[in-house]
This record gives C-alpha cells, structure tokens and sequence, in this order.
C-alpha cells in the first residue's frame, strides 16, 4: 500500500513538472491592455499603516477612480521572509496575482527591487512598476534595460527638508532625532536632505549651525519586525529621554508621532513628524508638526492609462512637487502639509521656505561634506541627480552611521 | 477521640484492598495496625484521613457517624495523618508551614501562632527553631514539625504511617514519647508499621492485616510467633528443591556495598552456583532493591568486587552486565520493561542482538509467533504490549530473555499476577536453572520464597543475613526476621 | 480488531469534519462565503502552473523539516529548535558559497560544497540542543527556543554585518548569489529538480530508516520508553543524539536550498517558520511517515492556496496559519478522545 503511495506521489510529481515546464510562455511586445483593466499591487506593510503602504494603495484606489472599469487587487506584507507567506518569494507572490487576473503589477517597495527585476525579465509582456527602484534609470548606477518596467519616485528631498525647517523651526533644544529605517542610499539622501533643511532654517532664525545637533538611528527595516529589528517605540522613546525634542521618522509606520503623543500627554515638550501618508497627522495633531508625503497617484494613473493605451515606454521617473500646489492630489507628487503643532510664526517662516524653494533655491548646493569629512561638493557646486541619488554617507554635522558597522 | 470503623470496603478495580473492616479504637490508646506490603493498611488509613473513599461501611468518631470528604474535613472532624513522606513545602520558614491549612482568614496571625509553637514544642520535649527552613530539617524533625500542626489544628486522632523509616534511634525514642503523651492527653494513636519490635514496644493493642481482611487483634503483652503466624500465614508447604550438586559459581561478591540516598547495604560476600536459586527476602525498601540492581550495573556499588565467571565487572555499566549475559527483570513491567506503544514483534527485535542493518520483518513475525506460543502468551505479534494482562506481560518479558543466561535478576515475578501463571511462570524459570542460569529474585510471598529458592538472604534496614539454606528456614523464622528480630544470632557484615 | 479500526476512522472523519465546520464558521465571520472560497484556494494551489510551481516549491523544505522532525519526534524529543537549526544550516551554505564564490572552483561543485556546509551547520546546531539535554540536563524544548534566539541574533548580525550588501543595512538579506551558484532550475520556472528530489529522497531514506532498520526501532523504544530501551540494552542518550543530529542534517539540508534554490541569500528569519509548520505536520500524520508526503503537500496547497483568499475576500494573510493550526488541534482533541473512548469500552 505504502509503496503504492510513494510511486503515486512520483508520478503525480514528475506529471506536474512536465506540465509546468511547458507553462512558461514565450514574450511579445506590449499590447494595450485595453478595457475592464486589473492591475496588482504588492506591499510591503500592511494597507492601513497610515504610512508607505497606505500611501501606495490609496493611490490605487485613485487609479480605480480615474479609469472606468479598473480594478486594483493587491497582497500585504510582502517582503523577503515574511511570515506570511512561508517560503515564497516576492515574484512568486506577483506570479499569483498575474494568475488573479492582474495584467500590471506594481512593486512598491525597494526590499522587492531584485524580484521585480527577476519578474520583469521572466515577464516581459507584463508592465511593471517599481516604486522607489532605479533599475531602469540609464544614467544610474545598476542600469538594466528592461522594456516592461517603469521606476517611479517622488523627490522627497524636498519633503524631508521641509520636515528638517518644521524641526529646526519648533526645537526647543537644537537637539533632531530621524528615526531611520535601514541604510540604503535612499535613505541616506533623504535623512540627509532633512539636516539640510534643518540646518537651512536653524540658521535663518538666527542660530549658530555649530548648535544644531541632528542624530540618525536605524531600526533595520521599512517598519518594526519584532525580534528582528530595534523597536522604533524604543528609539524614539530614546530620542526623547535625551533631549531631543523633535523626532524626525523615516520609516514606514507611525510609531514617532505615537511615541511622542504619550509623552507629550505626561507633560513633556516633544514634537514629531511621519513620513509618507497625508493623513499621518490625524493620529496625534497635538504634537505633529506637519507630514512629508508622496502622492503616488496621478504617476500611477498616466503610467497605467499609458500601458491601457498601448503606450507603456520603460522610464525613471522621479518626480518633484507641483511648485504652483505642493498639495495639490492630482498634479503633484510629493507634498508637506503643516501639522497643528506648527505654530502659526512657524508656519509663515516655513511657507516662506517653500516659496524659496519653489524660487529655485537648491540646498544640495556646495559646500557640502561628508560625514567623514570629505569634500562631497564643492564651494558653489550644485549636485547631480546621480549625487543626490547616490549619497555614500551621511554629511558633516550629522550623527549616526552611514553604514553598518 | 474513640474511633470505629464499620464493615469498611474498598476496591480499586479488580482488587479488594479492604474487605469488611471492624475496628474500634478507644479514646487513649495507642493502636498498631500491622501487615506486609500490600495488606491493605495504607488503604483503611487513607480512608480514614479522606484521602480516599471507601465503597461501603461507616466510620464513627465518638460514636458519631461521619462522612469524611477529603483530608481537610478530616482534620476538621479532628484526625489528621502523617505520611511516611511527609507532605510538608520545602522552601518554606517553619512557622510559615506551622499556619499553613489554618482556616484563620487570609492574614494568619504569625504572633499567636508562634506562641502556640512554642508552647506545643516544649510540651513534647522538641527543639524546633521556628524561624528555621523546613529543608534544613531531619526526617524526625519534620515528622516533629508535622504532628505540632496536626495537634494545633485541633487533631485529635493521629494516624503514623510507618513513622520509624528513616530517623534515627534517638528521634525514634522522642517519637515514641511523644506518641505516650498524646495518648495520656487522651488521643487517639494509629501507629501503621510492618517492624515489629516497634509494635511490640510501644503499641497497647495490635490489629493485623492479611490480604485486605482484618485477621486479627491482639493486646499487649504479645507474642512474636502469634504476630508472625497473622501477618503471613500459617501452614507455608516446602516445594521440591533442585539444589545444585557439585557448584560451579557464576556470580561471586566480595564485600559488596551499594547504596543510595535512603540506606547502605553492606559488606555482602556471596557465591552464586550455576542454576541456583536465591531468593531475597525483606520488607519492602529494606535494601534488596538496591541490591539486586547493583548486581547488574544500574546502581554503581560503591565498594567491593563483584565477577561474572570469573570475568571482573566491577564498576561496570549495566550494558556491560548485559553482554555478560545478565538479565534484570523489573518488577514495573510496563514502566520499565517493556515499552507501551510497541507490539511484541517489535519487542523481540529489540531484545535479540541486532543482525544487520535492516529488520527482517517476516523473520521476527515468525520469531514472535513460535515465543508467544512456546510461552503461552494471550496476544499475537501485533498486539501491544500495554493490551496484555499482568501475567502475559510477565511472560512476555521472560520471553524476551535471550539464550544463553548466566544470571537472571527478577523483581517480584509473580507479583499480581493469579495462581496459575506464577506456576507457569517459575516452570519456565525453573527450565533456566537446568540450563545454567542462576537466579536471583526479591519477593514479599514468603512462600514463593521457600518454596523456590535453594537459599535465601534477608533484608532488614540495609542489613543482610549471610545466606540461609531454604531448606532449613520456616516461615515463622523468616518472618521474626523479617521484622527485625533474632538478628544477633548472626555475626552481621561478615556474611558466610 | 475489526471494531477499533472503525471507531479509530470514526473519530479521524470526525476531527476533519469539525474542522472543516470551524474553517467555515471562521470565512464567515471574516465575511467571505466559504464554499467560494475553498474553491478559491483550490484554485490558487492547483489552478495554474506557476501556482503549482510555487506550490512544489515550497512543498520540498516542507517536507524536509518534517522528515527531521519525525526522527526527533520517533525518539520522544521535541525539538522546538529547528527553526534555528534550519537557520544555521542557512548560514553554513551562505559561508561556504561566500568562501569559495570568488575561488576558480567550478560553480556546481561549490554549490555541493554549500549545500554539505549547511547540513553540517544544521547538525551541529541539533548536537547542542542534544548535547544540553543530554549532558546539561537541559530540557529540549527551552534549548532550542533558546538556540533559536541565538541563531537569529546571529543571522541578524551577519546581515546587518560582515555580510552586509555594500552601503546596504538592511533585513533585506545579503547580496544576492550570482546566478551560476543558483540550484539549476526547469527551463521558465524557479522550481529546481535538485531540491525536491533532495527532499523526496531524504523523506524515503527516513521512511525506510524508521520502519525498516534496527537504528529506527530502537529510536522508537527510546522514544516510547527510554526507561525500558535501556533496560533492553539501548544505549539512550547516544540514540538522543543520533536522533537530533539526523534531524539537524536534514533540516540544515532545507536552509541550504533555501539559499541555493530559492531566496539565492542569507535572510533573517530565513526559516520562515518551515520547523514549526514541520512539527505541525509530524504530530497531524502521528509519527506515520508514509503520510508526510500527502499532508506536507496538503499544507504547501493551503499556503499557496490560501494567498487568494486575501486577493479575493481581503482576508488577512494570517489565515492560513489560522486554518493549519486548526486543523492540527482538533485532530489532535480527536485522537484524545478517541484514546479515552478506547479506554472506557
């Protein structure tokens, strides 16, 4: 009987081999994908994080709004390891929502790059976007050219600069925290472009730069993994407990502005500022000094309305503010909304910081070292995209690490 | 407190542990309860303390009918017991384990109850420090300990179970006179024990039980053949003997000592001939035990020589034993020797030495067929062992025993088990003695002991007799020592 | 005889029946109608071939962390610590491939040279699960739950460290092998012949050694009664080790092609929780290891099946997990009772 059991499940395994070896299709050109479109979305956290992931998802929803008939269907918690879906793999999870019916799929976080990339070569009649990457970005620096996949991200330089003056602007101490997520270069410029900002303001007001103290700390991840990562509560609570009285977060979730509510509700004057999700304020306006957030949406809708027109081109899109509306839903693809902390002095210097910017003024402008020391650019020099992008460390005047030790 | 009990029954499952007790207890005195192991005393006690219930029949307490639920109504009807272990909480303070069970409100009142302490203590003469850890503490003075709580929670009936195992001479002595007031002050004393000097010195009167029946009564002054003939029975026939002509000695000892944490048997010399039988004799805990598993190795002995054929083992593993071509039958079958969950194919694979890598499944099912058969076992290849009866697992385990043996230790053979398979079962072990195997086995049917061995060592409290020719013991004999009596007839240490 | 067979299938029905029920009652009360989406796990475990493809693969580690655990189980040990244990063979396999990928050593060659360094890495770290019990008197169960702390620390450490992506700290995991130390795989799948039939033959070799040999019916009297073993001349503690070492060498075995066939990296949380759901899966086929295969298969079908649930019904991606271990208990509350109703008649 036993052995019987055994030869089956042989066979049965051998029959299905063959049958999925002959499965994989050979690729053609992109069509339209036409009416009635479905499109999948995988991400990273949870679609309520009031974070990454919520921002990304309700930019689906946005899509779906703008194209009759579309259809967004998407899987959470999708990163390497995780424990819900035991042992598969990020493209074997997009595979399951092509099998859904899916025609597009989006990636929406940077721990997906190498999947997205194994998925777009396996799948080269499937559109792809992959948010935050930089595959296929020609000038960049791990170009792989791959018709089916587009990069999108919002220059959120901007943002965190706009994060770094609310900061500089309300810190009582000179003392900014920025709850980091993991090291990357994306992070590294962006928690380098909140000190610039910082630095910006804190000089403006009067101060001497020499006082502004602004610390890095990374968890490890986009958000909190227990036992895996450090406890961003921890961090912040860190952060606080030491003088910082601003905490800048980086990372995917909340936990900064929750951290610094319960302590600001036992009396402590402690402000902090999320990342990503334009709502982020509403889960402690009392000490949220405003939110940087990207507003995937309308990138999503023209690259999508293009792949339902048959015009889907690979591109590296990387895509700063509407300078006439930062906030505005459908043109603009990062925004700073001041938080109801910011008092109202503030908030006139920090809407004159943005006309500046809006001006055309660049802090990534020379003379800019890096952390070690080095000259990273010089007097007058303004950096390249592929300088900002590309960021080896964190700059002179900014403590933590560049990279892990 | 006058304590009767009526017409008290009590069955777990097929055995009668108690069967139609009576027994009346006046207030004052100082009442012995003896039998051997098995006789049912701790059950009638058990009933009395409520630890548990009896199937039918009455206990009256100042002439009183009561129902006792479990231990603490009992102790608030005013019996408590003192277990031959007893259920005192080691990391505890003295006075801590003094309060504990007094149903005085959450917060005991530690100041009265240290007065109390105080007071009781001296009263008996005992010198206990309540500020002291219960672990620090002696067996004795634990007991100590145990019997100020009972008193203080207002016992007034004490039941002792086997209270003179494990203290020394002067903590008995104290005991004894503690025991001697408390029935002055009037209460009631049931002292369970199997020595019988103990008995015999201190107890007013004596109720023997045999098998779960109250055999007899009998009042102070006593005689030691009368108390004898009681707990084990009268009218023990001598089997025929095989005694072995012309010995030559499989297993020898050398000032052999073993022990564990309880006792020490020491300095035992022996010479074992090939196919003899010895049988060990002994209360229950009184060394033999630790003996017959020294001899093969589970317990390392802690002094002396001990061969097998002249082949030196001493301080050897019980594997090396094994190779030797020792068996050890333990007498927890299921919890020793054979493994529940496996069938008894698979147990005579296991038993056999392995042949290879693979099991040859069809070999072993016959093999199993043509033992199950050849030792009349009710079971077939793929039965379990745990689905056998108590006297097909015996005969299991004797079926397992590999050809050839040298030396076959048991543990109770034939414990449990009826009439009939016992028979059986010593047939077949008789069949190993004519093929050389000698045989060492611990029972506590003395009959079983005469009637089977060539010789006999007994066992009393560690100390061994040299070994006694079964043909010139009688049960009476045996059982005086037994119970500890007529030991200065032997020149102790130095056995023959 | 006859009897007990039929109450023994009485109460194993029962159990999947009552499970089934509970399954449903739980879609809805998530609001999802059951019978939709059973269909749609179906579906999604068997409906295509990439799902099937994905379904295979993850049925190999399966199976091999199962086929461990059973030889653990066998023995009477509960080895909490696979996970860790698969983890450090994970570690051995990235430290090997990391050793010699820069060497002139032929690519296939290196990936066997990995693939041994993670099942010895697997069996060292079972040897000190059973090194504590057997010479620290420590039991199992907090040896390896402590084990596997340590080795996720260390994963962590060596991500986050030495083993770092340049300029990268991030649980993403370690640089990526290049693609001539991947386990080769059928032409347009990921799915690699090597791994299953790694797993399937492991399975075999471990069917046969408990059922067929000596070594595994000694194992199965330790594990029934050590006590009696011993007295029947098994030497106990050293078929403990045995046990654990067998055991770790398989389940390093699946943290090897973890690295090699499916993730091309070191991890965190490498395992993936592949040793728990193993020990799921060994007390669901109650030591009966010619059923390992179906229900490993059952509980990869569930997990691949299941992610449509949340695609379909937006059902959380715990639900699976949620109806694995459902199943698991009841059929366990099912062999409880079937025991005492043994017992009582």
């Amino acid at each position: 009987m036993c052995k019987h059991l055994t030869r089956f499940t042989f066979l049965a395994v051998a029959a299905v081999l063959v049958l999925s070896a002959c499965g994989g299709g050979g690729g053609s050109q992109l069509a339209p994908l036409g009416e009635n479109l479905t499109f999948g979305m995988l991400l990273v956290g949870p679609a309520n994080d009031h974070g990454w992931s919520q921002a990304h998802y309700e930019a689906g929803l946005y899509v779906e709004q703008n194209i009759p008939g579309a259809t967004m269907i998407y899987l959470e918690n999708v990163y390497s390891g995780s424990p819900a879906y035991t042992g598969t793999t990020t493209s074997q999870l997009a595979e399951q929502l092509v099998a859904q019916g899916a025609q597009l799929v989006i990636f929406n976080s940077d721990d997906m790059k190498d999947e997205a990339t194994k998925f777009a070569q396996d799948h080269p009649d499937i559109p792809v976007i992959m948010a935050s990457g930089d595959q296929v970005w020609q000038d960049g620096e791990a170009y792989i050219p791959m018709a089916n996949m587009v990069n999108i991200m919002g220059r959120m330089e901007y943002g965190k600069m706009m994060a770094g003056c609310a900061a500089a602007l309300t810190s009582q101490t000179g003392k900014i925290g920025y709850l980091g997520p993991l090291i990357n270069d994306e992070t590294r410029r962006l928690a380098a472009s909140a000190y610039l900002g910082a630095k910006y303001c804190w000089t403006l007001a009067g101060n001497d730069p020499a006082t502004l103290e602004f610390k890095v700390t990374w968890i490890g991840f986009w958000f909190n993994i227990p036992g895996f990562t450090s406890d961003p509560t921890q961090v912040a609570d860190d952060f606080f407990n030491n003088g910082y009285d601003v905490v800048i977060s980086g990372i995917d979730t909340t936990e900064a502005i929750t951290e610094a509510k319960r302590l600001h509700d036992a009396g402590q004057a402690v402000w902090a500022i999320p990342y990503d999700f334009k709502g982020a304020c509403d889960q402690a306006p009392d000490i949220c000094l405003g939110v940087p957030y990207f507003n995937w949406g309308p990138a999503y809708l023209a690259t999508i309305q293009a792949a339902v027109d048959g015009a889907f081109a690979t591109d590296f899109q990387w895509l700063g503010p509407d300078w006439a509306d930062i906030n505005s839903p459908d043109t603009s693809a990062v925004g700073f909304v001041a938080g109801p902390a910011l008092s109202a002095e503030d908030v006139v210097s920090l809407d004159a910081f943005i006309a500046e910017l809006a001006g055309g003024l660049n802090l990534w402008t020379g003379p800019i070292n890096l952390q070690d020391g080095t000259v990273y650019l010089g007097d007058g020099v303004v950096a390249t995209d592929q300088e900002v992008w590309y960021l080896p460390q964190l700059l002179e005047g900014m403590e933590g690490q560049s990279v892990t030790e | 407190m006058d304590v009767e009990l009526r017409d008290v029954h009590k069955t777990f499952g097929a055995v009668h542990a108690n069967v139609g007790i009576n027994l009346h207890v006046p207030a004052g005195t100082i009442q012995g309860i003896l039998g051997e192991n098995g006789a049912g005393k701790s059950t009638l006690m058990k009933v009395l303390s409520g630890f548990i219930r009896a199937n039918q029949g009455q206990i009256l307490l100042d002439n009183r009918p009561v129902i006792i639920h479990s231990p603490a109504d009992a102790i608030r009807h005013g019996i408590g017991m003192l277990h031959q272990d007893p259920l005192d909480f080691p990391p505890m303070r003295l006075i801590d384990n003094f309060v504990l069970g007094h149903e005085g409100g959450l917060f005991p009142n530690r100041t009265t109850a240290a007065r109390d302490f105080t007071l009781l203590a001296s009263q008996f003469g005992f010198s206990l420090d309540p500020d002291a850890y219960v672990d620090a503490l002696t067996v004795g003075e634990r007991q100590q300990l145990e019997i100020l709580r009972l008193l203080w929670l207002g016992a007034r009936a004490l039941i002792f179970d086997e209270p003179t195992t494990g203290i020394s001479a002067a903590q008995k002595e104290k005991l004894f006179s503690a025991l001697r007031l408390l029935a002055e002050q009037g209460k009631t004393v049931l002292f369970v024990s199997h020595k019988l000097e103990d008995v015999e010195g201190l107890c007013h009167r004596v109720a023997v039980l045999r098998q779960g029946h109250l055999v007899g009564e009998t009042k102070h002054p006593y005689t030691t053949e009368k108390l004898v003939e009681m707990m084990f029975g009268k009218a023990i026939s001598v089997g025929e003997r095989n005694p072995c002509a012309g010995c030559e000695p499989t297993l020898s000892l050398h000032n052999f000592s073993a022990e564990d944490y309880r006792l020490k048997v020491r300095d035992v010399s022996l010479e074992v001939c090939s196919g003899e039988v010895i049988g060990l004799a002994g209360m229950e805990g009184s060394g033999q035990g630790l003996f017959l598993r020294s001899v093969c190795g589970l317990v390392r002995a802690v002094d002396g020589r001990i061969s097998l054929h002249g082949k030196n083992l001493t301080g050897r593993s019980y594997h090396a034993f094994k190779r030797a071509g020792t068996a050890f039958l333990p007498a927890a079958r299921l919890e020793e020797g054979l493994a529940a969950g496996l069938d008894l194919t698979e147990h005579f694979v296991l038993a056999e030495k392995p042949s290879g890598f693979f099991v040859n499944w069809e070999e072993s099912r016959q093999l199993a067929q043509s033992r199950i058969a050849a030792f009349n076992i009710r079971g077939t290849p793929v039965s379990t062992v745990e689905s056998l009866s108590g006297g097909n697992q015996q005969r299991a385990l004797l079926a397992l025993l590999r050809v050839p043996l040298n030396l076959l230790l048991l543990e109770h053979p034939t414990r449990g088990l009826d009439i009939e398979s016992a028979i059986d079962i010593w047939s077949k072990l008789k069949e190993r003695c004519k093929q050389g195997t000698s045989i060492l086995f611990i029972s506590s049917d003395l009959e079983e002991i005469l009637q089977y061995s060539d010789r006999v060592l007994v066992f009393f409290s560690g100390k061994v007799t040299p070994p006694l020719e079964a043909a010139a013991l009688t049960t009476e004999a045996l059982g005086q020592l037994i119970g500890g009596k007529g030991w200065e007839d032997f020149a102790l240490g130095k056995g023959a | 005889m006859k009897k007990k067979i039929w109450v023994n299938i009485a109460f194993q029905v029962g159990a999947l029946v009552l499970a089934l029920l509970s399954t449903t009652l739980l879609l809805l009360a998530a609001g999802a109608p059951p019978f939709q989406a059973y269909a749609a796990i179906l579906k999604g475990a068997f409906g295509s071939a990439g799902s099937l493809e994905t379904l295979l693969i993850t049925w190999s580690p399966l199976l091999l962390t199962t086929a461990g655990v059973l030889i653990t189980f066998s023995a009477g040990l509960w080895n909490i610590g696979v996970e860790g244990q698969m983890a450090m063979g994970a570690i051995f396999t990235t430290w090997m491939l990391r050793l010699l990928q820069e060497t002139s050593l032929p690519p296939a060659l290196t990936i066997v040279l990995g693939i041994l360094a993670g099942i010895v890495g697997g069996a060292l770290w079972a040897g000190l699960a059973g090194a504590l019990k057997t010479f620290g008197g420590v039991n199992e169960i907090f040896g390896g739950l402590g084990l596997n702390f340590v080795s996720t620390a260390l994963t962590i450490y060596l991500v986050f460290g030495p083993w770092k992506r340049p300029g990268v700290g991030s649980m993403s995991g370690t640089e990526p092998f290049d693609r001539s130390l991947w386990l080769p795989t059928l032409p347009d799948t990921e799915l690699s012949l090597w791994s299953l039939t790694l797993s399937l033959l492991a399975l075999v070799i471990i069917i046969v050694l408990l059922r067929g040999t000596h070594f595994g019916l000694r194992l199965k009297a330790v594990g029934k009664n050590p006590k009696s073993a011993f007295l029947m001349g098994v030497p106990t503690w050293q078929y403990s080790m045995l046990a654990f070492l067998l055991c770790g060498a398989l389940v390093g075995l699946a943290g090897a092609i973890q690295v090699t066939g499916v993730y091309h990296r070191l991890l965190p949380n490498i395992s993936s929780g592949y040793g728990f759901l193993g020990l799921l899966v060994s007390m669901l086929v109650n030591y009966q290891a010619v059923w390992v295969a179906p229900v490993a298969f059952f509980f990869a079908a569930v997990n691949v099946g299941s992610i449509q649930l949340q695609l379909m019904y937006k059902l959380d991606s715990s639900f699976s997990g949620v109806m694995q271990s459902l199943l698991v208990l009841l059929v366990l509350l099912g062999e409880g009772a079937r025991q005492r109703f043994l017992r009582k008649h």
